[in-house]
């Protein structure tokens, strides 16, 4: 793994030694989501000069060296932020040697970086991107005995070796279902685990004489729990059950700094009013609507919209669906909540600007300064049958192309080719 | 050639018994009525004359009306298009509103691997022998499901319930209407066709490879080709009869098949895998109706068109798997465009909830790659083509006259991510509408929430 960390650097300062020069863009005749206090923008004209946004208007003139888009009324959105993925820790799921998600067999967790497992290579990161991704959280997931699932981290899309935002931007907790099966048995042991590492974190390292002096953290992630305990970085905790999510308020009123992010909550709309009050945020899947397990059967397909109203803090994720590890749905999943009483606006502040906030990522806003990371679309991003006709990363236009169109394009019935496919 | 075979085999047995001077009330006991175990009770609930009125219509036959009326009578669709009219109890103006047939998932484990999903809810697969052709996917289904109901709000008005794909042969499928009832019988669709589940790949091999086989590909073939001879065997001694015939559950669905009474539908997802199990499909004279996920079947879209196979897919699943790494946003659009029998699938209780969405998608995506496929056409992907992979196309998935009354009335065009079902009918009885807030509520849904 440092043979790889070491690469990337050495590539990361030829990137730097070589500053590549920008191209400019202008984008012509945009229905512009700003994401701002400007809302949407009819007929909107902008000015992309060295990687920024330099001139939103209508009836611009277009720059002489400027690459012309036009857009011809269509939408252009900040890039997606997807909230919550695996994206890039595996390449084939069932396939445990291509498959870095979790890690069973180890003796640690929290100090566990994903970033170490992170391939932007894989090819569901370009798979991805096509359909308008542009930044995605990456989560490890807890295994064996830990309901620790180790440090998450935040990637773009590019694809490129130095496409991680931020290596260290989150830790996971396991509880529910899995959670109680990992820590032994019962929601009282996940809980006493999750305490006890709190504990060992606040208590370290006077605490820690030898390596395994804690009561329920090794040294190592003791000291990698100590950030998220003084809320310098986020707890994402899974959790859907009402009542165990009352256990997490209570949890969060005993550790006060603590910057918790649950995820689920597919029975979130029973204690909304509570959620809001003690300020934890939920990352919430509106297509949860079944009782999928005892955790959750009271989920609905409103729950996000329940979740708004009472003033809830919330992200929208695909996380219920199968393809979580590739959040290629997001927008199916943004737009339900739509379809079942969210506003449009809400719904897509919920995968762009809400997760750049809570990750301290920069400001999804479309406005002068702001570094151009934009998606030009066919359609309403929202609606399933929409797709992006261009992208760009921080300025830097962004292929389209992936392994999947690459199938596509050799088999499509539309190829007048004849010869064998493995020549097309 | 195969109707006129099961159609002779029937006259002979009824023959025989006769001849063993049997009175006719006996002589009823032949292998059909044995065959009646467990036979449908369906009854819809009771239907009045409606009339939807100004209606844009998928017909799911490929044709769109811009402003179309429908007459349900009796359970029926009585008439349709701008002229149909007639004295209706019920007349309802769809104001422009989309009005579809209703959907057909046919791969769905709604019943047999029910929410909430504990343990002993697993009853959709029986993983104890890689040949377990002798179960029936019905024995394992439960009625009170919650995902049935929530089916119904996402317009599926039937569907095809499979064992699961550990085994080469699985077991029995049961196409049912998507009805409240206290027992499968009563959601049996009358007279549908049974189908046999089989699986490609690597789930068989991978379920079967430590415990005696297959543990390969080449396994799974072996073992698919030894088992029909032995169905081959037992054909002959059924049409023998007598008395030491002793009926074998497991090679009497065998038999049924390569008498063209059950209908394969086949788990593969791999180009190639599809192609050799067509092969063995002419090798023992059977034939393969559908590939359910068939993840790669848009790289065989022509040979699928010569042999009248049908593929049933998902719009965008791909990577889970090894066998899944090929999938593409355009499967089914390419293999529509081939001129093969395409479908969409969900295989699971959240998907059945929005095929439209998932139709739409790869419709999108289809079109995007420079194909020209129309939404009317693209709608047989959700009804008429999966009628006609579970063998009732001449009873439901589509809205033509004399056909069953199944019928989906939108709040908006279902190629859109926004679009919500209103009204529900099956048989040209209402079983949900939004406005009022009918819908049926499972049993294990009570108790939970705010008591009245």
């Amino acid at each position: 793994m440092s043979v790889f960390k070491s690469f990337t650097l050495s590539l990361l300062l030829s990137a730097i030694a070589l500053p590549a020069i920008a191209q400019d863009y202008f984008i012509s005749n945009a229905k512009l989501v700003t994401n701002s206090g400007d809302g949407i923008i009819n007929n909107a004209d902008i000015i992309i000069r060295d990687g920024k946004v330099a001139q939103i208007g209508t009836g611009l003139v277009a720059p002489a060296d400027a690459e012309f888009i036009k857009a011809d009324g269509k939408w252009v959105t900040p890039g997606l932020i997807a909230p919550f993925s695996q994206l890039g820790l595996v390449d084939v799921g069932a396939e445990d040697a291509t498959n870095d998600i979790s890690s069973k067999d180890s003796e640690t967790s929290i100090s566990e970086l994903a970033s170490d497992s992170f391939n932007p290579k894989a090819v569901s990161i370009a798979n991805t991107r096509r359909v308008g991704v542009t930044h995605t959280v990456i989560s490890p997931r807890a295994a064996g005995e830990s309901i620790f699932g180790g440090s998450g981290l935040i990637a773009n899309l590019s694809g490129e070796f130095d496409s991680i935002e931020k290596e260290q931007a989150f830790i996971y907790v396991q509880l529910g279902g899995r959670g109680t099966s990992n820590s032994g048995g019962s929601r009282a042991s996940s809980f006493r685990q999750l305490r006890a590492a709190l504990d060992d974190a606040g208590a370290y390292p006077s605490r820690f004489k030898g390596p395994n002096d804690g009561d329920a953290l090794s040294r190592q992630d003791a000291a990698a729990l100590v950030k998220a305990l003084r809320g310098q970085m986020p707890l994402i905790i899974a959790s859907d059950r009402a009542s165990e999510l009352l256990n997490i308020v209570q949890l969060k009123s005993d550790y006060r700094n603590l910057d918790i992010m649950v995820l689920g909550a597919a029975e979130g709309w029973k204690v909304a009013a509570d959620l809001a009050k003690a300020k934890i945020k939920v990352m919430v899947d509106p297509h949860e609507n079944l009782p999928a397990s005892f955790d959750q059967v009271e989920a609905r397909l409103d729950n996000v919209v329940l979740l708004d109203q009472a003033g809830v803090d919330y992200v929208i994720t695909n996380a219920g669906a199968l393809g979580v590890s590739k959040p290629m749905t997001l927008t199916q999943h943004a737009g339900n909540a739509v379809g079942n009483g969210l506003d449009w606006n809400k719904a897509f502040s919920a995968i762009t600007e809400t997760p750049a906030k809570w990750f301290g990522l920069p400001s999804t806003e479309v406005s002068t300064g702001k570094p151009a990371t934009l998606v030009v679309w066919d359609g309403d991003p929202l609606n399933v049958t929409s797709a992006p006709t261009m992208m760009m990363i921080d300025g830097k236009n962004q292929s389209l192309k992936s392994r999947q169109t690459a199938l596509r394009d050799r088999y499509n019935p539309a190829n007048q080719d004849t010869r064998p496919h493995k020549y097309r | 050639m195969k109707n006129l075979r099961f159609t002779l085999l029937v006259a002979a047995s009824i023959t025989l018994l006769g001849a063993c001077g049997d009175n006719p009330d006996t002589e009823t006991k032949t292998d059909d009525d044995k065959a009646t175990a467990f036979a449908s009770t369906y009854a819809p609930m009771p239907s009045e004359t409606t009339l939807i009125k100004n209606a844009r219509i998928i017909d799911g036959t490929g044709q769109e009306y811009e402003n179309a009326n429908l007459l349900l009578v009796d359970g029926k669709i009585n008439a349709i298009g701008a002229d149909a009219s007639g004295d209706a109890a019920v007349t309802i103006d769809a104001e422009g509103r989309y009005v579809t047939p209703g959907i057909i998932d046919i791969h769905s484990h709604l019943g047999n691997y029910p929410t909430p999903s504990v343990r002993a809810h697993g009853d959709g697969n029986e993983v104890t022998s890689p040949i377990t052709s002798e179960v029936w996917a019905e024995h394992g289904v439960w009625p009170q499901d919650p995902g049935f109901d929530e089916a119904l709000q996402g317009g599926v008005t039937t569907l095809h319930i499979l064992p699961g794909s550990a085994n080469l042969f699985g077991g029995r499928g049961v196409t049912l209407r998507n009805v409240p009832s206290r027992s499968v019988q009563g959601m049996k669709f009358p007279d549908a066709p049974y189908t046999m589940k089989m699986a490609c790949g690597e789930n068989p091999k991978r379920v079967y490879g430590q415990k005696g086989g297959p543990g390969s590909r080449m396994g799974n073939v072996a073992g698919y080709r030894k088992n029909w001879i032995k169905a081959q065997g037992y054909q002959k001694k059924r049409e023998k009869g007598g008395e030491d015939f002793q009926r074998d559950l497991q090679l009497e669905t065998l038999a049924d098949v390569l008498e063209g009474k059950i209908l394969v539908q086949m788990h593969c997802y791999r180009a190639d895998e599809m192609v050799q199990i067509l092969d063995i499909a002419k090798e023992f004279d059977y034939k393969v109706t559908t590939f359910h996920h068939a993840v790669e079947a848009y790289k065989i879209g022509d040979i699928l068109k010569e042999n009248d196979t049908c593929a049933a897919m998902w719009a965008d699943w791909y990577g889970f798997k090894m066998e899944s790494y090929d999938g593409i946003l355009e499967n089914v659009p390419f293999v529509h465009a081939a001129g093969a029998c395409a479908m969409i699938h969900s295989d699971d209780e959240n998907g059945i909830q929005r095929l439209n969405q998932e139709v739409a998608k790869t419709w999108a995506n289809g079109n995007r790659a420079g194909l020209n496929i129309s939404k009317a056409e693209a709608w047989k992907w959700l009804s008429t083509h999966p009628a006609k992979a579970l063998g009732i196309l001449d009873e439901t998935g589509t809205l033509e006259v004399g056909k069953r009354a199944d019928i989906v009335l939108w709040s908006d065009d279902p190629f859109t991510t926004y679009a919500r079902p209103e009204k529900v009918f099956i048989d040209g009885a209402l079983y949900f509408d939004k406005a009022t807030g009918l819908k049926p509520k499972s049993d294990f849904r009570l108790g939970y929430g705010e008591m009245e």
